[in-house]
């Protein structure tokens, strides 16, 4: 039995069980009741995308697809944690303008 | 061309591993749908992108053999094995920061006093029941 004739189904089976896998992520990422819920799935599904592109990079035989799957690695990370930061900040920034309406209009009352 | 027995034991091996692979990425799909709040699921969604992944891309350098590719694999494993802690540790700021009401959801400490002191009855607790069993 040849090599490529086993390596070649095995690889498009994990690619397509992985596909499945990444649709489940999207479902939690569009049912997520909060935000950190859908940053969470979009966390997993990058790590799932880069096991795909290593077997593609094998399947293939194309040794610098790996490349690309190390700079989207850093980019999904960086892309969290931005997005955590980004959000923290607005979200406390409109919390100090309500409690500062609020203090105003106590002010007003009394 | 005919496969050699080192073939098929690297074949067997690789495949071993993907498959451990496989099913802590299925696991982790199983815990995000079936714990109830955000910082439980992180606990299963933080376990796929660290095991999960070394896994699966060990089995595929198992595959690919000595060069590059697999060096640039373990690169990855590496990162992640950096990045991932982060990144969930950023994420569980992100909902203790805008949660209003938390404390519905797990046990707040006001003081770290108290938690610590509480940590420290425990540990005493246990250690004294450790010490009367092996009295009696």
């Amino acid at each position: 039995m040849s090599k490529e004739a086993i390596y070649h189904p095995l690889f498009i089976f994990l690619l397509i069980a992985l596909s499945f896998m990444l649709l489940v992520c999207l479902i939690r990422a569009v049912k997520g009741p909060r935000v950190a819920d859908r940053l969470m799935a979009v966390n997993m599904m990058g790590t799932m995308v880069m096991v795909m592109i290593s077997v593609l990079a094998l399947l293939l035989k194309e040794g610098y697809l790996v490349d690309i799957c190390l700079i989207y690695a850093m980019i999904s990370f960086l892309s969290v944690v931005v997005i955590s930061k980004v959000y923290i900040g607005i979200y406390e920034e409109q919390h100090h303008k309500q409690e500062k309406e609020e203090g105003g209009y106590a002010d007003e009352r009394s | 061309m005919q496969m050699n027995a080192v073939e098929w034991l690297r074949l067997i091996i690789g495949c071993l591993f993907i498959l451990t692979g496989m099913v802590i990425f299925f696991t982790e799909l199983f815990g995000v749908f079936h714990f109830k709040y955000v910082l439980n699921r992180m606990h299963a969604a933080a376990m796929g992108d660290t095991l999960g992944i070394s896994a699966c891309l060990i089995g595929l350098m198992i595959f690919s053999g000595l060069n590059f590719t697999t060096l640039k694999m373990f690169l990855v494993i590496v990162f992640l094995w950096f990045a991932s802690p982060v990144s969930s540790h950023v994420l569980s700021r992100l909902e203790a920061a805008t949660n209003d009401n938390l404390s519905a959801y797990c046990e707040l400490y006001e003081d770290v006093e108290l938690l610590e002191q509480e940590l420290a009855g425990a540990g005493e607790d246990k250690n004294t029941k450790e010490k009367e069993a092996s009295v009696s």
